[in-house]
């Protein structure tokens, strides 16, 4: 199973406890893809570079996920579907740095 | 013979034309080219080029948020490579900006 970097972006106005939800509700997706979450790595909220969706600020976060490559298409999807997640890059590990 | 030669040559830059002024300048710039750059990313191999990285590829950049040219960043090929779909991959995650719309001149 390839090593997948996975960066997603949730729109600002969300309280705390529906945050930890829908990171649960993504973890949740991806054992659903037979799949499992290895690190997440919330870097808080932090200023767009540009305006999304109206939104100048999103909660940024980074998970190390290992997914088998046919289910990457289906993580993408379940992505697209929720709304709150603004924006999002799905990366194989080893395109991240330069090797 | 020589002596007069040489006189004449000392008096002659101030009358120069604005014209060949100019062609005096692009004569030198042309001849005189810089030494190449080596590629920063090859001296040192530790540091990685990484789209989360934005300090480090906001060196890269122009203030006006333009990839800077191989000329000016002096890196060698593969490592522009690189760096443009690093910059790319920032720019989508909004880490850093397509343009900056109004920047001030003054």
């Amino acid at each position: 199973m390839p090593g997948y970097e996975l960066v997603f972006i949730v729109q600002p106005e969300m309280e705390e406890e529906p945050l930890t939800a829908l990171v649960e509700k993504v973890t949740q997706n991806v054992s659903d893809l037979k799949g499992q979450v290895n690190q997440v790595d919330p870097w808080g909220k932090r200023r767009l570079a540009y305006p999304i969706k109206k939104h100048l600020e999103g909660f940024y976060f980074l998970m190390q996920v290992e997914l088998p490559a046919s289910a990457v298409r289906g993580l993408e999807k379940s992505l697209k579907l929720m709304e709150d997640v603004i924006r999002y890059l799905i990366m194989r590990r080893d395109e991240t740095g330069t090797k | 013979m020589a002596t007069d030669t040489e006189g004449q040559q000392q008096t002659a830059p101030p009358q120069r034309t604005e014209r060949s002024q100019r062609d005096v300048q692009r004569r030198r710039r042309t001849f005189h080219p810089r030494a190449r750059k080596r590629c920063a990313f090859c001296e040192k191999k530790a540091l990685q080029i990484d789209y989360k990285k934005v300090d480090l590829l906001k060196n890269y950049m122009t203030d006006r948020g333009k990839i800077k040219p191989r000329r000016r960043t002096g890196l060698c090929a593969r490592h522009q490579r690189r760096l443009t779909t690093a910059i790319k991959r920032a720019r989508h995650l909004a880490l850093l900006p397509f343009t900056i719309k109004y920047l001030r001149t003054s």
